[in-house]
Parts: C-alpha cells; structure tokens; sequence
C-alpha cells in the first residue's frame, strides 16, 4: 500500500476484466453499426433499400405494405381534396420526433432559449460524454435540477441583466438618493396629471402606485449618503395623445358616429355608447376622483355629483319609434339633396381633394407598361403596323392569288383562253331583241347580267349602276395593282416556260434556255443543235454530259402546264368518259365456256369417304405433299402464288463460260470409255428434267413422281426409281446407284459442268452451289463403281441385262465372319485410311498409268475431269476429309432403307478400321496425293474383283 | 313436260335473327334453316312457322348451312372462319372446324354426310372429314383465284364456283380437275336433280346453264336484277323450272328450255333483296329470305294435293 502512495497514475484505469468475460477482439465497425429507434428498428437504411424505415415495420414495398388510399366519396361524407393531405401523414411517429425528419411542436430557438435548456437540447450527451466520472451517489439526472426550473426570461430580460439590471428596477443611469428623490416627486405627479387630465385606460396605474408607495419607503432613508447610488424607480412612459377637438380639457362629448362603429375618435375618448357603458360605470365605480367624463344619460342613480349640466345629448341616440327607422329615412333624403346616387354616401374626408403628384415628362415620351409581357402577339406598333400593311396589301385583298386575273390563271394552267373558246361558240342572239318574252324570262336567260348588279329596265336594256361601275373601277386599280405585285412571280416562268436548273453558270443556262426553245426530239438534232451552242473548250465527254443533264432537266422541270394536265382532269371529260361507259354496257356480252382439264389427286381419305376407289390405284402422287407436312395452315400459304411453290421454281441454269472451253477436250476424254456407258448415264438426268419445263400439260404419271420425288427423303423414292429403272433392265448395281437421288443429281451436275449435252434447263438441286462438292465417298462412292465395272461390260454385251430378283438381299447380308476378315485385309491396306486436310503436294500429280486407264472406273475419269475443269473457285476449297464416323454417319442419313443395312455394315466396318488405324498410327504423310493414290487403289481393286467377283461388295467397302 | 303453276306465299316467317343470310331446306324438305347475321342458326318448321331450335356459337355471321342425311347434324359455316358442326337435338357444337384462312361463304355434306366440303373468302375448298376427330381438312383445293362462292357435291364429284368465274369440277372418281369457264364472277350454284346440268347465278344478272358433260354454256335466263349481290338461284324438284331472286324484292321462275319468265314473284313491295332461296327436294316449293324475313312459297296445286 505503501508503494502505490508513491506511485503517479496518468490516465485512467481500464476497468478490470472479469474472468469469464472474453474481451471482444474487434470494436464493430462503423459501417456496421446499426442505428435504432425506440422500437428497436432499424432507423437508417440504405439508399436503395428506402431511406429512413419506411411504412409500418419496414413494409412499404412489401406484400403486406403501405396500399394507396382508395377514393371514397358519398354524399355524406364527402372525400376531402388531396390538397389537404400532408407530407405528415404519411411519416411515423419518431419523425415527428425530435430526432425525426419532421420535428413537431414550438420552442424557442437555440439562441434564446435558456443556457441549461440549450445543453440539454443540443449538448447533453456532450456533456455527458465530458463528465462521465460525475457520478453522485444518486444515478441519473440530479431532481432538483429538473425539478427547479428557472423561468425563463425574454432576450431584452436577459440583456438587461447581463448590463447590470436587476428586475425591479428602473432603467437608467444610476442616482443619488437626492437625485431620486426628485425623480420620483416627478414621476408621481405627471401620473396625477395623466390619470386625471391625460389619456384614460392606462393599465399601469396599480403598478406606479406601487412603485410610489417603494418609493416613499425608500424616503426614509438617511440622505446624506452622497456616494450611495440607487438604480432609478421603475416607471411606466408616459403616452400623451394630441388633442383634436376643441373641447374643454378631457372633456370628450358624445360622439356622433353610430352606435357601433369604431372610429379614430373613440380610442381617444370614451364614447357614450351603450357598448361601452358597463366598462365606463366600471371606471366610475373604481375611481371616483375622476370628476371630468364625457356623460350621456344624466347622472344616474349612484352618482353624487350632478355637475353634469352641459352634456349635450344627441337625439338620435333615442328611438321614437318601434318600426320604422327615421334615421334612415333622414339619411336617405339628405342623401338625395346632395345628388348622390342611393347607397353611396358623399365623402367627406377630402382625400379626393388632393392634389395629384405630377411630373414633367419629355415631350416625346411614350408610357409603357414595363411589367407587361411584350410578345409577338402584342399589338403593333404604329409605324411598324403601316409598313406590314403597305407591304401585305395585296395578300388582304385576296391571298394573292386572287390578284390573278382569270387570264393570268389560265395562262399559268395553260388552258385555252375562255375569249378563244367563247369565240368558237356561235354567238348568240341578243335575247332581249324579242320582245314576246316576258321580264322573268328575260332575267333567267341573262341570269349572268342580273348577278353582276346590272338592272335590267322594262325596256330590256341593262343599265348597270353607279355601283356596279365603282366596283369595277376598284377592280380594276386592284387588279392592276396585283398584276405589278405578281410581275415578277409570274414573268420568268412564263418568260422561259420553265425553270432554271442552271442558274450557277449563266453560260450553260443560255444554252438551256435555248435547247429548251429549240424543242428538238432527235437525238442527234440535240447533238448538233447542242455543239452550235457549247465552247470549243467543252470536251467530248463534257458535251455529251452536258446533252444529257439539258435532256434530264427539261424532262423533270417541265412546262407548268404539263405538270398541270396530268394532275387534273376536267369534270365535263369524267361525265362524257361514263356516258360512254353506259352506252357500252347494254352490249350483248357473249359467254364463251373454256373447259380446261387437269390432273387432281384426291386425298385417300376422301375417296374413301365418298367409297370411291383411288384414281390410278392411289398411285398418282399428290401434288401438295407439303400440306402434310405441316398441320398449321399458314396464312402465307393463301398468299403464296402458285409461282413460290417448289415445283414450279426454276433457276436459270448457270454454265460458267470458262468450263465452256474445254469442250472439245473433255469430248476427247471419255472416247477410251465405251460410249454406251456415257450414254445411260445421261439419260436419267434428261428425263427429270423435262417435266419442270412443261408447267400444266397433264403429266404421265411417272413424270410427276419424278418431280415429287425432288423433295422427298430417299427412303420413299424408292417405287420411283423402279419405275424409272425397271424398264431399262439393268443391273441391280445400278438400281442401287440410282437409289441415291443426290448422287444422281451430282451426276448431272458433273456432265453439265464438263460441258456435256445435257439438257438445258436442269433442276435446281443439280446447279446448286452451296451442294457438298467433297469427293464421293462411303455410299456415294459406292455408286460410282458399278458404272466403272458396268463399263467393260457394256463394251462388249448389248446393253439389255436380265434383271436379278432380290440380289438387294444377298449384297446385304453378309457373315460377321467374312466381315471380320474382310477388315483384316482392309486393315493391310494403310493409305485410304488416312484422312485429314489436304496436304500441299509436293510432289505433282502423277499421272494416271495409261495401262490402268483402259479399265479405270467412270468414277475415276469423272473425278479427274473434276479437277481439271472445275472452276477454280471450288478447286480452291478443297476438301478436307474427316475422319470415319462423320462420314459414314452421313452416309448412313442419305442412304436408303435398302441400302441401310450395307451401309451399317460399312460403318461397322469403319469403326473397326478405326482402331485399328489408331494402333498402326499412321502419319498423314503417307498421303501425298491421295486421288491419284486412290484411283490406283481401285483399279487394284478391281483387278482382285474380276478374281473374286462374290466379293466386290466388300471392296467396295474396304475402298473407303 | 310439267305444266307450271303458280306461286304463292304461304308462311312468312320473322326470323328476328338479324339479317337472314342464307335459308335451306334440310335433306327431305321438312324443316329449313335460316342462318343469321346475328351469328345464330334457327331451325324451323316452314309449314308451321315453328322455331324448333336456335344454335348460337359462331363468333360472326352465319353465311350458308346443311343439313346431314340423317338430319340428326347440321354443319354451318360462318364469317368467324370456322365450320361448326352441330347436333340437331341438343343444339350443341360437336365440332368447330378451323382452317380457312377467311370466312367460310359456303358448305354443304356429302351423300351420306361423312365428309364437309366448304368454300371460303380464302380461295379454298376444304373437306373435312368428320367421322373422326380430326381437326385438320382432309384436302384443300387452292386452285380458285377468288372467292368460292358454292360448293356442291354429289356422288363422286364436288362442284366449287368461284368469283374468278369458273366452276371447277373435282372428280373423285376420275382423278382430274375440270375448270369450266364462264367469265362472270359466279355468286351460285345449283345442280339439277339429274346431275347433268349446273345452274349458275352470275354477278351480271344472268343465270346460265351449264352442261356437265361437255362444260357447255346450254342456256341463259335474264330478267332479274343481280347488281352488286350475291344472288342465290335455284332448280325446281321437277328440273323444269329455274328459280332465281333479284335485288329489287322479285324473284323469277323461269321455264328451263325456253327460258322465258313463267312468274315474277313479287315478294315484298317495299323493296329488299332476295338473295338467298331454297328449292323443296321433293315438292313444289320455295324458300325465300329477304332482309328479316322467310317466305315460304308453294305451288297452289300442291297445296291441295296435300290436303286431299
């Protein structure tokens, strides 16, 4: 204990941690201190989230929040305007709060409010926050502090007493007590005189007395003391009033203004009026020394003194009667004599009288309201407004256009002149000349005379008015007053019958107006006419531009009156074009019956339902397949012209002019291949391709299924490539070949691209650009062999084979052991299995073994020709190969439903190569040039086929 | 050659249905149907004047109706665009047929009321198959460049005339379109009981007969006034006579070989078009619709035939 006396201690001591107590590692943040409200809400949120807390517990956006009132009126309660509602209603309680956005409630403001209050309002917790250590043994807020609170005083209170005074006192410099003495003897009597003589109602008069009797207490005093001062007595300012009447001192009488009003007179004064008679007894009973009052009814009951004898009573104080008013009556006639409307009093007071302020103005000032807006609506200004008239004259006298005489007009129009067609008509004989006629007769027929304001007399003579003759002057001086306005508005489109294009070159303008007035319609007039005019300097090209823009220009700026003739036509021209239309009509319109005959195609269901067997055996193909394929009819689908529909559309077939050129060549090249060969394999192209061209001769049936057979998947093409190849008895190869449409098609492009004789217009699939232009493979491929190994065939043997029934089914099925082995040998066989973009050769082509050629496939030569006559377009884009099982996939898509289970095979077998290859990992450099490399293969191939003809099939797969 | 009697009016009927669009006889004569503009069907006995049934529904006037075989459906076809097929008793749609791409102007069955063929502002024919539940036509027929203003059918052959003039024939049988054509937009069509001839109401006030076979203009009736209405015209039960209405409130019955007017039936004096008209199946008698109102007309003769 010893030790800590001796110690210093600065700051103070953190209060010691309990021991359970873990001490919180971080203060909160600020960011995340939360401020509440007395509720326990949340009081500030964030920007987004609303601001202060909105609505009851936060739910205004809520489901359950604040609902905008509903409008309820009934006649009863009626609904109160919005206007009355305020921003109040709709905040909670705690804004209106002291702490809220809206405090409520009047206080004094800071500045004057008293000190303590001001801590408390603003600086409580400031204060409190500085002392917190002042903690008495009561906690809390002292009571007597908050029971004892000063009143509180006003501002000039306080800063009297900050100057030293002290309530009670008087203000003013400080006295002795001699000095005070005096000023309270003075004090007093001027209140003696006030109270008596003075100004009445001073309601300072119990204090004064008060202050007087403080006063004479003070008067005891010793008064020798010189250095005591004393503050001055207080005391209440004396007010003294000017006297207006001529009236005794104090002496007020009854007053003449009515009972009710309060004139300027009565504060001074105490009128006698019964309003005022309880206060005046009030007064007399109070203080009875005041002695000289203003009386009206005598002296009454009460008073002592009946000194009142001069009061003056005015009789209209007194009501002589129950009824009627006198007074008003009196009034009214007094108003009456002085020539005053009734209801209107003369006024009195002379303010009417005064003389107003004047100044002298500059002469040529003008008064304008300043405050007044001074817009274009504004009325004008004089001058200004004679000047826009002078201006406008002629636009007042008609808009303009009326200033035009009927001539002008005409001209502008370019009509005939109404003189010129008058003059055609014969002219008429004088109506008046007969005299039988009668007067109404005489003014129908010269009806025209009659609205012109002439008069036509008994005799028949028409006499026009001194009127009428003023109007015409009028006109006239009008008319020719317009006719100078409008001169130039006119003239120039008149003058040179058209505008002016060229008016930026004066020169070329001249020449415009002359080529215009030349009219010249040759071509070559123009020329010549043009070159008299044009500079030497002008070029060649120059002229004949020129030549051309003066062509244009007077084709588009035409003369007025053609822009005018197409835009109008005269009513008389309409009347006589529908005379001529009604005679016409009772013609005899003779009916001639046309039959014409088509093919239709019933629907199935529709025979079936008028029990009808299908025409043809329902073998006749419908011509709308499309409608099947989508149930939703399409508005489109009216709209369409027969045009739009697939069948109908034809491209233009495009031969590209550089393919053109090897013609000759390429007629060469198939030479070594049998010429039958060539031959069958135009021939089914040919035939697609000539029903497109006929659009509506009744079609063979067969010619129809070809063109259906367009856009049908290939698996329903099927019966049609019978019908097709059936007759033609060939092999089943190429019913297989031909079983694939797009082979064909591409056939047929190829022909057509190498220039062959195909037919003229070829569909549109076959031209098709965007078409896989990718080397055959998988199926397709497959289709070109049995052409290349027909070939030899046909070279020797008449074309006519016998059909073999179901080979479809043998080539189909084949053993999984064969297969198996099949892909062995394939597996042996490395390039063809290497895919992958095309490499850039380095090596050139090689050339194709003449040996080999004799007995290379179609497919080989149509491949090589390919390459060599392609536009070079598509040679640029070569194709990239993929890799196996895209395209056998895609194979296996466009293959056909009998070829479906082939091919499967063939993907089968793909997959196998495929890993096998992926064991072997075979580099793509192998594959130098792969055609030329493949063409090689097959005829390999095809050498071993000639060995093993049960197994062509295979190879054809293994070739892929 | 039947000798011809005249017609006169034996029930008229206020059909209060609006405007009366279309009336038809159903398959025997019995009952007839007035299709309104106030998009209701009523089906009524034209002896007695009887309303038997209103089928409400359509969404837009009702333009033509038929009556099935049986009489136990009628189909309607409507502004709305739609066919309705009803059932007479209970006077509820079966089945709303959607397809034509505008308002259906005509309609009719089959012999034996299996398949509805209409005709439409769309150019189109549809068969709708209506034994079964299937909402799509069975066929569409596109080739009309107009309006189809009739569609007929009979055993194996449906007759579709169209505004472009033509009447096309559709053999079912034979698997061919035959367009016959005449020129002037044709706002009717009838068929002889024999099925050799058409009867077809022309826009310019003309009916023309037309031969079957051959396509072959056999006949024309004038005397009627068509103007700018779709003038409905008709063939007696007995094939002899020619039946027509006219826009100033006539109609005319003409002799079908000569061609002459045998009466002019005045309707109405105070003017109205009779447009739309049925002819009995079996008797001698006539349905008429002018603006509100159904005339039934009948031959006297028959008339006492019956009550003998």
């Amino acid at each position: 204990m010893d030790e800590e006396e001796h110690l210093h201690r600065f700051g103070t001591p953190l209060e010691p941690l309990e021991k359970d107590e873990v001490p919180a590692k971080k203060p909160v943040a600020i960011e995340d201190q939360i401020v509440k409200d007395e509720n326990g809400k949340r009081r500030f949120h964030g920007a987004f989230t609303g601001g202060f807390s909105a609505g009851f517990w936060n739910t205004v956006g809520s489901l359950e929040g604040w609902t905008p009132q509903t409008f309820k009126s009934s006649r009863a309660e009626k609904a109160t305007p919005r206007a009355l509602q305020k921003p109040e209603d709709f905040m909670d309680k705690e804004d209106l709060g002291e702490f809220g956005i809206a405090p409520q409630g009047v206080r004094t403001r800071d500045e004057f409010a008293k000190e303590d209050e001001q801590e408390q309002r603003s600086g409580q917790r400031r204060r409190k926050l500085m002392q917190p250590e002042l903690v008495g043994p009561i906690p809390g807020m002292p009571v007597l502090e908050q029971l004892l609170r000063p009143v509180r005083d006003k501002v000039a209170v306080r800063i009297l007493k900050s100057m030293g005074w002290k309530p009670g006192q008087g203000v003013g410099p400080r006295q002795t007590r001699m000095e005070k003495r005096l000023a309270t003897a003075r004090n007093q009597r001027e209140q003696y005189l006030l109270e008596h003589y003075g100004a009445e109602g001073l309601p300072s008069k119990s204090v004064t007395n008060e202050g007087h009797s403080s006063g004479g207490d003070e008067g005891d005093d010793d008064e020798d003391d010189e250095d005591i001062t004393f503050a001055p007595d207080d005391y209440e300012p004396i007010f003294y009033t000017p006297k207006e009447n001529r009236f005794g001192m104090s002496y007020s009488g009854l007053s003449r203004d009515p009972i009710l009003s309060k004139s300027s007179s009565s504060s001074s004064a105490t009128p006698m009026q019964h309003i005022n008679l309880f206060g005046q007894l009030e007064a007399k009973a109070r203080s009875k020394q005041l002695s000289i009052r203003g009386q009206a009814f005598g002296v009454g009951a009460f008073e002592e003194e009946d000194d009142d004898i001069y009061a003056r009573d005015d009789m209209t104080r007194y009501d002589f009667s129950l009824a009627d008013k006198k007074p008003k009556q009196k009034k009214q006639q007094h108003v009456q004599e002085r020539h005053v409307i009734e209801g209107f009093s003369e006024d009195k007071s002379g303010a009417a009288l005064q003389k107003p302020y004047s100044i002298d103005l500059p002469r040529d000032f003008q008064p304008r309201n300043w405050m007044q807006r001074k817009s274009r609506f504004a009325p004008m200004d004089k001058e200004q407004a004679r000047k826009l008239e002078t201006n406008t004259e002629y636009k007042r006298t008609g808009l303009g256009r009326h200033d035009l005489n009927p001539d002008q007009r005409a001209r502008l129009l370019g009509e005939q002149k109404a003189e010129e067609k008058r003059e055609e008509e014969p002219p008429k004989g004088n109506p008046f000349k007969d005299r039988g006629k009668s007067l109404l007769e005489r003014i129908n027929a010269r009806t025209e005379g009659f609205t012109k304001g002439g008069v036509i007399t008994e005799s028949g003579e028409e006499q026009a008015t001194e009127m009428a003759k003023e109007v015409r002057e009028t006109n006239a001086v009008v008319q020719e007053k317009a006719a100078l306005k409008t001169k130039d508005l006119v003239s120039p489109a008149l003058s040179s019958g058209t505008f002016k294009p060229f008016l930026a070159d004066e020169a070329k303008q001249l020449r415009y107006d002359k080529f215009v007035a030349a009219n010249l319609k040759d071509d070559a007039a123009i020329t010549e006419f043009l070159a008299t005019l044009q500079p030497v300097t002008l070029s060649e090209w120059d002229r004949e531009m020129e030549k051309k823009e003066f062509i244009q220009a007077a084709k588009i700026y035409r003369p007025l009156d053609g822009l005018m003739n197409d835009r109008f036509v005269s009513e008389a021209t309409v009347q006589a074009e529908q005379v001529k239309e009604q005679q016409k009509a009772p013609e005899e319109r003779t009916v001639v019956m046309e039959r014409t005959k088509t093919m239709w195609k019933p629907a199935s269901l529709l025979c079936k339902r008028y029990n009808i067997a299908e025409p043809f055996g329902g073998d006749l193909l419908e011509p709308e397949k499309e409608l099947k394929a989508k149930p939703k009819i399409s508005v489109f689908d009216y709209l369409e012209t027969s045009v739009n529909t697939k069948a109908n559309f034809q491209t233009p077939t495009i031969i590209p002019k550089h393919i053109e050129k090897p013609k000759p060549k390429e007629a060469e090249k198939p030479a070594p291949a049998p010429p039958a060969a060539v031959l069958e394999q135009e021939k089914p192209p040919q035939k697609e391709v000539e029903p497109v061209k006929s659009t509506f001769v009744p079609k063979t049936p067969l010619e129809q299924a070809v063109d259906e057979s367009r856009n049908k998947p290939i698996s329903e093409k099927v019966e049609l490539f019978k019908s097709i190849f059936d007759d033609s008895d060939e092999e089943e190869e190429t019913v297989k070949a031909a079983l694939t449409n797009p082979v064909q098609d591409k056939l047929a492009a190829l022909q057509e691209e190498l220039g062959l004789p195909s037919s003229a217009s070829t569909s549109a699939a076959a031209v098709n650009v965007l078409r896989n232009t990718s080397p055959p493979r998988g199926i397709f491929a497959d289709f070109f062999k049995p052409a290349d190994k027909q070939a030899p065939k046909e070279a020797a043997a008449p074309p006519k084979f016998a059909p073999i029934e179901g080979n479809k089914m043998k080539i189909s099925f084949k053993s999984r052991e064969e297969r198996l082995r099949n892909d062995k040998e394939l597996a042996e066989v490395p390039p063809e299995e290497v895919y992958g973009p095309k490499l850039p050769e380095a090596a050139p082509q090689k050339p194709v073994p003449p040996e080999d050629q004799a007995e290379a496939s179609i497919d080989a030569k149509l491949q090589q020709l390919w390459q060599q006559h392609a536009p070079k377009k598509r040679k640029a884009e070569k194709w990239v190969e993929k890799k196996v099982i895209s395209s056998s996939e895609d194979s296996e898509d466009s293959s056909s439903d009998d070829s479906s289970s082939s091919s499967s095979d063939s993907s089968a077998v793909s997959k196998a190569k495929r890993s096998k290859s992926s064991k072997a990992k075979k580099s793509h450099k192998n594959s130098t040039s792969k055609k030329s490399k493949k063409s090689k293969l097959k005829s390999k191939k095809k050498s071993k086929k000639s060995d093993r003809p049960k197994h062509k099939t295979k190879k054809k797969k293994s070739k892929h | 050659m039947p000798t011809f009697a005249n017609f006169n009016v034996k029930t008229t009927i206020d059909c209060k249905q609006g405007a009366v669009r279309a009336v038809r006889y159903n398959v025997d004569g019995t009952y007839c149907l007035s299709c309104g503009s106030d998009k209701k069907i009523k089906l009524w006995n034209p002896g007695s004047g009887l309303l038997l049934k209103t089928y409400g529904g359509h969404a837009d006037e009702v333009t033509d109706a038929a009556g099935s075989c049986e009489s136990s459906y009628i189909v309607s076809a409507s502004l709305d665009k739609s066919i309705i097929y009803w059932d007479v008793s209970t006077g509820t749609p079966v089945r709303r047929l959607r397809g034509h791409a505008g308002g259906v102007r005509c309609v009719c069955f089959n012999e034996d009321s299996s398949v509805a063929i209409s005709g439409g502002r769309d150019n189109a024919v549809m068969c709708w198959d209506i034994r079964t539940r299937r909402l799509d036509p069975v066929q569409v027929m596109k080739e009309a460049r107009d309006c189809i203003t009739t569609v007929l059918t009979n055993e194996n052959k449906i007759y579709a005339a169209s505004l472009d003039g033509c009447v096309r024939t559709y053999d079912i049988r034979v698997g061919e379109l035959t367009c016959d054509k005449v020129g002037e937009p044709i706002t009717y069509l009838g068929q002889t009981r024999d099925e050799q001839c058409l009867v077809a109401g022309c826009q310019d006030s003309v009916v023309r007969l037309l031969d079957c076979e051959t396509g072959g203009l056999l006949s024309e009736y004038k005397g009627h006034r068509g103007d700018d209405y779709h003038i409905e015209c008709g063939i007696l039960a007995n094939d002899a006579h020619i039946v027509s209405g006219s826009s100033d409130g006539d109609a005319l019955i003409w002799d079908l070989l000569e061609g002459k007017v045998l009466q002019r039936i005045r309707i109405s004096d105070n003017g109205g078009v009779v447009h739309s008209l049925a002819t009995h199946p079996k008797r001698q008698e006539l349905l008429f619709a002018r603006r509100r109102d159904m005339y039934v007309f009948s031959a006297d003769l028959q008339i006492e035939v019956e009550q003998l």
